[in-house]
């Protein structure tokens, strides 16, 4: 799960399509009214032409397909579930419940592997509380350095036997390593904390501004919206 | 097992709706009364809990939350923003709906502000290692009974299409699968808690809460 993070953070990061270049906020309001549109939505028609645009979004991204694939199969597991408990033997029930919950899957997809974070962060952090916003970039900043190191901890732990005996043994010798990490994680909090104040922290992280620069790509952004918007009116009664 | 993995569209409106308001204010009152300068160990830990949460431990895409140590390392409130933190970040990759976060915080923050306030007490009377175990314990069924009030509600609640109303939901299948998932994350996040408590108590006791009193 945190590599396929990282995978979709460096696509964002790296990519050059068109939707690299549109503006944070724009693409984070057409993912909220794809997915408004798909939850609220009772045509299956309506939900199949969400599901179809979430798919254009994907791959006009150019997201690797086994990446988009991936994020989009999340869901799957609790679906089958939800699925067993709820079918009626329907196709259009199957249908309905299956293409709502991965339509917003793809669309979460697209965006996250089109907007680095710290852009999708920066206008989320001006609506939450100071603190709950700061956090959102500082573990975006942790998390890979946390990464990189855990993973040189389990190899270590691996050589050293760490991994064998008793299934209770090995899970307390991985809460040992949890154990390390949090120890890490304080020291390095506190050298990152210092350093901030030194570059003159105020007591809020304001992230980048260009989340919200506009440019020619987000007549693409405005163009799709307008498509989503015409066919939730022209579907919306439909069957 | 404390992790929602509902994805969009099955939840109720009013049930995601009203949990991500709740979630908000809760929010807003953590930000009183936690310290700021703790925020980057804040964002260090919620660091920690999602690369914990990368590692599968089964079917279902099973994993340890860690909501209970840092529940107790950070203190109710703050673990409380962290949870949030890690549960947005979860939901932009798919990891539970977009919807769900405010459900999902809800019950990972249960679990660690349970955990926190249980350990207050256990750890004046039990090892560190054991108090965080128990803690943990409390705080997995606490927020368990809850994870499974929300999953019974959502499968109760009628959906569209209508045809679902007239078929009452099958809840022995989901109870069956989840009852077994939720014992097994109960011992599992316990003896991973209990592993955390065990090395701190010895390398360094003073990010223990109750130690780090008995110090000062």
């Amino acid at each position: 799960m945190t590599s396929l993070l990282g995978r979709i953070d460096h696509h964002a990061s790296t990519g050059r399509t068109a939707w690299h270049r549109a503006s944070a906020l724009g693409k984070l309001a057409l993912a909220a009214g794809i997915i408004g549109v798909a939850i609220f939505s009772h045509s299956l028609m309506l939900l199949a032409v969400m599901h179809a645009i979430a798919w254009m979004l994907v791959l006009s991204s150019r997201l690797p397909a086994r990446l988009a694939l991936l994020a989009a199969a999340y869901p799957l597991p609790f679906l089958g579930l939800f699925l067993i408990s709820r079918w009626d033997g329907t196709a259009v029930t199957l249908l309905v419940l299956l293409l709502r919950p991965l339509t917003a899957s793809l669309v979460s997809a697209w965006l996250v592997g089109t907007t680095p974070y710290p852009d999708l962060f920066a206008p989320l952090s001006r609506v939450l509380p100071r603190q709950t916003g700061d956090g959102l970039f500082l573990t975006y900043r942790a998390l890979f350095a946390l990464l990189a190191r855990s993973e040189r901890l389990g190899q270590s732990m691996r050589l050293r036997g760490g991994f064998g005996g008793s299934v209770r043994r090995r899970l307390a010798l991985a809460g040992e390593g949890m154990g390390t990490l949090a120890v890490h994680s304080f020291d390095r909090s506190q050298n990152l904390y210092a350093a901030m104040l030194l570059r003159g922290h105020s007591g809020r992280i304001c992230g980048c501004r260009h989340f919200a620069h506009r440019s020619a790509a987000d007549l693409l952004s405005l163009a799709v919206a307008g498509v989503v918007a015409a066919a939730a009116i022209l579907l919306w009664r439909s069957a | 097992m404390s992790h929602l993995h509902l994805p969009d569209g099955v939840l109720p409106p009013w049930l995601w709706a009203s949990s991500i308001a709740l979630v908000l204010v809760l929010l807003a009152f953590a930000g009183r009364v936690t310290d700021p300068r703790r925020v980057a160990y804040q964002g260090a830990l919620a660091a920690m809990m999602l690369a914990a949460m990368g590692v599968p431990l089964g079917p279902l895409d099973f994993h340890v939350s860690l909501a209970g140590p840092v529940g107790v390392l950070l203190g109710a409130a703050a673990g409380f923003q962290v949870v949030f933190v890690v549960s947005l970040i979860l939901a932009f990759i798919g990891h539970g709906g977009l919807t769900a976060v405010g459900l999902n915080t809800l019950v990972l923050g249960l679990a660690g502000a349970t955990a926190s306030l249980a350990y207050g007490a256990l750890a004046r009377r039990l090892s560190p290692a054991t108090a965080l175990a128990m803690a943990t314990a409390g705080g997995q069924i606490l927020s368990g009974v809850l994870w499974f009030g929300v999953v019974t509600l959502a499968l109760r609640t009628p959906q569209h299409p209508a045809s679902l109303g007239a078929h009452p939901p099958r809840l022995e299948v989901v109870s069956a699968l989840m009852i077994a998932l939720w014992m097994l994350g109960l011992v599992v996040e316990s003896v991973v808690a209990f592993g955390v408590g065990r090395f701190l108590s010895r390398v360094h006791p003073g990010l223990l809460p109750a130690l780090s009193s008995e110090s000062a």
